[in-house]
């Protein structure tokens, strides 16, 4: 018998708030936190905003002066959100060492800690002459390497010694990295698991990657209004930067140390496109056999479905096929069913959006509220169904559905329920 | 669909690409006759770099495997996955298109992404302009390609991931995948790594800060020596089929083995590379002979990770003790991949190729250059030549820069 796993912590560092009530709050009232980039000069660039973290103090958010320095801006979110988690969870610094044996690490980056290597390829590409050794030394960081460093970083700030791993599926990998560790507690292979993901990838050779296959939104007038998803008017998602830890544990421990309980997960489901490398089939076929996987393992009804948040990015062709998904899933509930996307004030932080979704799932149960899918303002025949257009809405949400699909075709979805649903059924 | 009692999980198709042999048996034939892959660097001039010398695959060509415009989209990396799932799919004898592609998956570890590919668009990029990228580079580049694209191919539609963890990172991957069989996730799971480091940015990154050792001489991997002065770096892949094994039993397919345990630790010791401590990494041993249900005399040998560096060889050593206390005299150990180099993601699955093939030929594979083993270690390395094999099991063993630890058992069904 599989054991039972609940959310006892959220950390979120994203672009309109970092903690759990700056980033509910922004969310609740519909605030974007998208802007122009200031993180180089992106004017030659097709596309020129982004969601960046503004004023990212690290020390205050509980990193050593030595990971200040050491880590990359990525692995710094991670940590950050991590701190936060533990800290929401009210068991930062206080586990045994018997407990933190039994605590492990899962976290999702899509491209990860990018910034610093291509801050070196140009540093190198520009000398004449290949550096000493000794310099050479000095201008290589040591994490550079690690492309496990947000997951190593993690477990290293809490010493955990249990099962420490990054999943890399794109931009579901933060949802892969929870539904890995929602197995493992289920499993008993661990008790407890910081799980998320983690992006800091807004750098001129990424935003040019991008920019060069049309993907990103070129409304550089009107950031606030360009991650428009479902709109008719949205061209493309727009680069976010961030990170979304929750503290996943064993249920009966956090009843029995009374812990706060956010929610429960109840079920995860994952497939593959097997259609193209950036674009998913328009029929939406894939996700809809995903959305009828996911309701089985958690053994309901899309009668039973309170909420969904999407993974509406802001792609003209993936919102027509997410709704035609729907439709096809769901049947007539699909038009009941209230849907909202986090993206439209957030952008896509790759890796970190999943999870950062995750965490607005899990405050949407808490609070009983549904942000809203900003920018609505267009309507488009192909998205006809409800989006929580601009405001949000008080509801009562039992049951909450949260799915990412990603370059690659990796798709993936996360039920989650109120903490006392199951009991109640 | 999670099943109620987990299912039993075996590997029955291989397939590997390495500096000692394309192929798998043209690989076991090298590896259990100690001939080394090791050579000079000839894809391009490593005359300014500290290290000359790498598992280098010089006989590959991908478009024996794959149409030319896919060559031309997609990284080594990527063309070492295809080569290796064809071969690993073939020795399997499993047709895929009668399988139903939703119960298929494929987990395909890796480290470091599309690097060949990425570094000239990022050159490019800063030489000429953002829009003379190639708008294939995001899709060669990001370690998700490798499902991406395996899962176009052979229309796979069922459960798929990347594990990414270091120089533990295929260990990792067999382990993810073993778990997601057990519990019903997929019936078959195409599962191994693949890495293609051997560039000149990366391998200036790697000679600088990696436990690598300096210098031309291709016989200086010699882990447990007194003179280890860190591994050698390789490219290459290995691939496994993993299925349910009565789904293997059904199809009348052979097998290779069972994956029987899994332990995986942290010594949660930030960014350094694995430590002289085996505290954490005892445990992942435990974890794993629990789990598979062994005892010492089950195991024929433990593959070692060796990375060659005094506090890591002393770490695996110290480890080792902990877990067997006396019995450590008699198991016999070996770090084969001194023949081929560390290949990142691609070590661990090439690591438990090597044992499912020393497992069918009854020969343990040796260490090759550890002409003075440390005597304080108190291991018994099988050096220079095979040795046979009775028991029915392989430890395998690998750990990562910051702190992984990972231990897979495989046993004779």
């Amino acid at each position: 018998m599989f054991r039972r796993v609940v959310i006892t912590g959220l950390g979120v560092v994203a672009c309109n708030g970092i903690g759990k009530e700056d980033f509910w709050s922004a969310c609740v009232a519909g605030r974007s936190g998208i802007r122009g980039i200031t993180r180089f000069d992106a004017s030659p660039l097709s596309s020129q905003i982004a969601g960046e973290i503004a004023n990212f103090d690290p020390e205050a958010l509980g990193l050593t002066p030595e990971e200040c320095v050491n880590m990359d801006r990525g692995t710094q979110f991670a940590v950050a959100a991590s701190h936060l988690a533990m800290k929401d969870a009210g068991i930062l610094d206080a586990l045994s060492e018997e407990e933190r044996n039994n605590s492990g690490v899962y976290m999702g980056t899509a491209i990860a800690s990018m910034e610093n290597g291509e801050k070196l390829l140009v540093q190198l590409m520009g000398q004449d002459k290949q550096p000493s050794s000794d310099e050479m030394s000095h201008m290589i960081p040591a994490s550079l390497r690690m492309t496990n460093a947000p997951a190593c970083a993690v477990a290293t700030h809490h010493q955990f010694h249990g099962p420490c791993t990054i999943i890399a599926t794109g931009c579901s990998a933060g949802a892969d990295a929870i539904g890995q560790a929602f197995w493992a507690i289920q499993e008993g292979r661990t008790d407890r698991i910081l799980a998320g993901g983690t992006d800091s990838a807004i750098t001129y050779a990424v935003m040019s990657v991008f920019c060069v296959l049309g993907a990103t939104s070129t409304r550089n007038d009107d950031p606030q209004r360009a991650s428009r998803p479902y709109d008719k008017d949205r061209d493309g998602f727009v680069m976010a930067e961030g990170a979304g830890v929750l503290l996943l544990e064993e249920r009966d421990l956090a009843l029995a140390r009374h812990a706060h309980i956010y929610a429960e997960l109840i079920a995860f489901s994952s497939n593959i496109n097997a259609h193209h490398m950036t674009s998913l089939p328009t029929d939406g076929e894939p996700l809809r056999q995903l959305l009828l996987q996911v309701l089985d393992e958690a053994g309901i009804t899309p009668a039973q479905l309170d909420y969904i948040n999407s993974h509406g990015s802001s792609t003209p062709p993936n919102e027509a096929a997410e709704t035609k998904a729907y439709k096809a899933a769901f049947g007539e509930q699909a038009h009941r069913i209230p849907i909202s996307s986090t993206k439209s004030m957030i952008g896509h932080s790759q890796g970190a959006a999943s999870a950062i979704e995750a965490v607005a799932t899990v405050l949407t149960l808490e609070h009983q509220v549904i942000h809203p899918t900003i920018n609505q303002e267009l309507a488009d025949p192909s998205c006809d169904l409800d989006y929580v257009p601009n405001v949000a809405r008080p509801a009562t949400v039992n049951v909450a559905l949260t799915h990412s699909s990603g370059f690659g075709g990796v798709n993936s979805a996360l039920v989650l329920v109120r903490p006392d649903w199951i009991d109640r059924q | 669909m999670a099943h109620k009692t987990k299912r039993r999980v075996v590997i029955t198709g291989l397939g590997a690409i390495t500096a000692n042999g394309i192929g798998k048996d043209a690989f076991w034939e090298a590896i259990s006759n100690g001939i080394s892959g090791i050579k000079p660097i000839q894809r391009f001039s490593a005359d300014n770099l500290p290290l000359q010398v790498a598992g280098e695959i010089n006989t590959f060509l991908a478009n024996d495997y794959i149409e030319r415009k896919l060559v031309n989209r997609t990284d080594r990396m990527t063309h070492f996955v295809f080569a290796t799932i064809q071969e690993a799919l073939q020795d399997a004898g499993i047709a895929l298109a009668q399988e139903n592609p939703q119960r298929v998956g494929a987990v395909i570890a890796n480290t470091f992404g599309g690097l060949e590919y990425v570094i000239e668009q990022i050159q490019t990029i800063y030489a000429r302009g953002p829009r003379f990228v190639s708008a294939y580079t995001a899709i060669a580049w990001l370690q998700v390609a490798n499902i991406g694209q395996a899962s176009i191919r052979y229309g796979i539609q069922g459960y798929c991931k990347t594990p990414l963890n270091d120089t533990a990172g295929g260990l990792d991957g067999l382990g993810i995948a073993y778990q997601a069989i057990q519990r019903g996730a997929a019936d078959v799971i195409i599962t191994g790594g693949c890495e293609a480091p051997l560039q000149p940015f990366p391998l200036t990154v790697l000679a600088y800060t990696a436990p690598c050792v300096k210098g031309d001489d291709p016989n200086s991997y010699r882990p447990f020596d007194r003179r280890a002065a860190g591994l050698i770096l390789a490219e290459g892949a290995g691939m496994c089929i993993l299925e349910d094994y009565e789904h293997a039993r059904q199809r009348g397919a052979s097998i290779y083995g069972e994956i029987v345990g899994y332990g995986q630790t942290n010594d949660a010791n930030g960014f350094t590379p694995p430590s002289s401590s085996g505290k954490q990494y005892a445990r992942s041993m435990c974890l794993a002979m629990q789990e598979a249900g062994l005892r010492t005399q089950d195991i024929g040998y433990f593959s070692l990770d060796g990375q060659a560096m005094l506090p890591s060889d002393a770490g695996e050593a110290d480890a080792l003790h902990r877990a067997f206390s006396t019995d450590v005299e008699d198991l016999p150990v070996s770090v084969p991949r001194t023949m081929i180099g560390h290949s990142y993601a691609a070590a661990g699955v090439l690591d438990t190729i090597t044992a499912l093939q020393a497992l069918q030929h009854r020969a343990i594979p040796p260490t090759i250059n550890c002409e003075e083993l440390d005597p304080g270690y108190g291991l018994n390395l099988v050096r220079d030549e095979t040795r046979p094999l009775s028991q029915p099991a392989v430890l395998i063993g690998g750990r990562g820069a910051g702190g992984i630890n990972v231990v897979l058992a495989v046993k004779k069904v």
